[in-house]
């Protein structure tokens, strides 16, 4: 399987520049369409799933590859050679933040800036380090999804898989977005939640726009600011939102964050 | 007692059934529901809900969200499935979580919601129904725990699996290394026992006619050439065996088996007049068999004149073949008054080179033989025995056996 198949990739929009959107955990390219939209008009827009989820090829999830964040930023950078694209913007929610970072890192020229909504280096409290979780709470998210996922079923996943755009097939399974594998799901959780990313903070060399939710159970207001910190050259807008999905509940004030970031053109290339 | 209520309405009517108070309907529904802000702040709560928290209404509208109702692992969860979900869809089903109550305490829901959005498209406000599922989790939880058992027990068994099929392996190149040996053994062996066969010949006549006649050497020569004679039939069994291992799978044909009962008779003619054996035959239940038919001449053959060789020394011999049906399974049976045998030997009976009496000849090679025929085809072969009784081999083929994609045998020649 190509790629962009395995992927899932879709591109849209027209514009010099290409726009890459990164889903978090939990769910899958879908929860963009609030916002990627709005930058049709002025980016090449580009969406794609991780290896995992959604309409990606999940037979390609190997837990021994994607044990760490690693391998979904070597993923991310393969789409962009595959789509030749360089000096991107990219847009990355809550782990696809720190998949983001990674990627680059690993090839900075490809990324001329960063987009980090809800972004968080390490989701432990640790010392003096404050990422809001005790280890005990993340058993507690795996044991939520094991009795959530006891009534999914094998049956969903090609259906949801083959026709991600049928919204007439998508009604007849509820939560039919964002359903994945239980077994995918589970290990994704625990590499997610157990990824500890703050060292890899300081060798970034893209500049960054931190969207941080002013109260987000996941990432809480102390790791915004532990974020912008560390990461050099970054900026760090607070949204008067709600919880860890900004894009999705507050979406007109997250594209005007966005916007306005991007503005200063004599940033971008020409 | 006085059925008509006081104001007037006439019995049977209680207007208490009829004419519900929609607010009512709403606090005292046996479910809970609330209603919360995108964001997940309540704006809204009924009473029954209210009753399961333990909260009262003014802690909880405007001062806290959704999140903080449920346990940590439950509020992570809605956090990053539930509320995406809702948003993106319109609306969650089944989602099942437990409610953090105001002591502490926990209750298992199944949480279904509707998002409501502005004119303008935003999210307005989600609508939430709650079922308490207390008994229903605790069996969810069981069923869970047995999935994780059933899990951990198919890896178990996929190893254990993969073990017996690195045994297997081991076990078919240990048969492949003991045909081989067979055949090397049969082949190494026949070139010196015919070479001391003909010198043996050289010798008697090179031998001075007075020398030859000496009653002494006559004797010694005698029995050499026996011994010889036993050495080459053994080893022509041995080279019997290795075609039936190397040969391919005969065509079955439909066999008149009385006729080739009475063939083998011929061929066992002097043994059985020698003996005065008293021979039935009771076919007339499947007077036809499908099967090749010198792997069938074969299996007759060697149990009739094993029933023959293995006698009792007090009684004539009484042999009866027997044939009969069951199902689509064609059952043959052998049985004699001779000899028979103790459970123990009745082990190691159809084992190479296994002889249970030495006062006849014998190589321990036929039943072996018949063995492997009959379960190449598909088929089993048993035996009943009581010593100095007799005994029942039973053979049982399945409908064109030979037809199947076993291996089947080439026979003896």
């Amino acid at each position: 399987m190509n790629t962009l198949k395995r992927h899932h990739v879709s591109v849209s929009g027209t514009g010099g520049q290409a726009m890459v959107f990164v889903h978090g955990f939990g769910c899958d390219q879908h929860m963009w369409r609030l916002v990627a939209p709005a930058f049709e008009a002025q980016y090449q827009v580009v969406l794609l799933d991780l290896v995992g989820a959604g309409g990606s090829d999940l037979a390609a999830y190997q837990p021994a590859r994607y044990a760490t964040l690693a391998a979904h930023a070597e993923d991310v950078c393969e789409v962009l050679q595959t789509l030749h694209l360089h000096e991107v913007v990219f847009v990355g929610h809550s782990v696809s933040a720190m998949i983001g970072v990674l990627a680059a890192i690993r090839e900075p020229a490809r990324f001329a800036r960063l987009v980090l909504v809800a972004p968080s280096p390490y989701y432990l409290n640790e010392g003096p380090y404050t990422g809001g979780f005790e280890p005990h709470d993340i058993d507690d998210l795996l044991g939520a999804m094991d009795i959530n996922y006891l009534g999914w079923t094998a049956a969903f996943a090609p259906v949801v898989m083959a026709n991600p755009d049928q919204p007439a097939l998508a009604a007849e399974l509820a939560n039919s977005f964002c359903r994945t594998n239980p077994d995918i799901a589970r290990h994704f959780a625990d590499v997610t939640f157990r990824s500890d990313n703050r060292a890899d903070l300081p060798h970034v060399r893209t500049p960054s726009l931190i969207l941080q939710s002013a109260r987000d159970l996941i990432a809480p207001l102390a790791v915004g600011y532990y974020m912008h910190e560390q990461l050099p050259d970054s900026d760090l807008v607070v949204l008067d939102t709600t919880g860890h999905c900004p894009h999705l509940s507050a979406p007109q004030a997250t594209i005007a964050a966005i916007r306005a970031y991007l503005r200063p053109t004599s940033h971008l290339p020409t | 007692m006085n059925a008509e209520p006081e104001d007037g309405a006439p019995a049977g009517h209680d207007l208490r059934l009829t004419q519900q108070n929609a607010e009512e309907l709403y606090e005292q529904a046996p479910c809970g529901y609330c209603s919360c802000l995108p964001d997940g702040t309540l704006v809204k709560l009924n009473q029954t809900l209210l009753d399961w928290l333990g909260y009262t209404r003014e802690e909880l509208v405007a001062r806290q969200g959704l999140q903080q109702l449920l346990t940590m692992g439950g509020a992570l969860h809605f956090e990053l499935h539930g509320m995406p979900l809702l948003l993106l869809q319109g609306y969650v089903r089944e989602l099942s979580y437990e409610l953090r109550r105001k002591n502490g305490t926990t209750q298992a829901v199944l949480l279904n919601a509707t998002l409501l959005r502005d004119t303008d498209g935003s999210p307005l406000v989600a609508r939430l129904t709650m079922f308490d599922i207390t008994a229903r989790r605790q069996y969810e939880l069981e069923l869970l725990q047995a999935k994780q058992l059933a899990d951990s027990q198919r890896e178990q068994l996929a190893q254990a699996n993969a073990a017996l099929l690195e045994n297997n392996k081991l076990l078919t190149r240990t048969n492949a290394d003991l045909d081989t040996f067979i055949y090397t053994a049969s082949h190494d062996l026949r070139a010196p026992i015919t070479n001391i066969d003909g010198l043996l010949t050289l010798l008697h006549r090179q031998l001075p006619p007075e020398v030859r006649q000496a009653t002494a050497i006559a004797h010694i020569l005698g029995l050499m050439k026996t011994s010889v004679d036993r050495f080459m039939g053994t080893i022509h069994q041995l080279t019997d065996i290795i075609r039936l291992q190397k040969s391919q799978a005969p065509h079955a044909e439909t066999i008149d088996l009385a006729a080739l009962l009475d063939d083998i008779c011929l061929d066992l003619t002097p043994q059985l007049r020698a003996a005065a054996v008293q021979l039935t035959v009771e076919v007339s239940q499947c007077p036809e068999v499908a099967f090749a038919p010198k792997h069938l001449r074969s299996i007759l053959y060697n149990l009739v004149s094993n029933s023959i060789k293995y006698r009792h020394p007090d009684r004539p011999p009484a042999v009866v073949v027997r044939c009969r049906r069951h199902g689509t399974t064609t059952i043959l049976e052998v049985e004699d008054n001779g000899l028979g045998m103790s459970a123990a030997q009745q082990g190691k009976l159809f084992g190479l080179f296994q002889r249970l009496h030495y006062h006849v000849q014998g190589s321990g090679v036929g039943l072996y033989m018949v063995k492997r025929i009959v379960e190449n085809a598909g088929g089993t072969i048993t035996v009943q025995s009581q010593p100095n009784v007799g005994a029942t081999f039973t053979v049982a083929l399945p409908a064109q056996a030979v037809s199947s994609e076993e291996p089947a045998l080439q026979p003896l020649e």
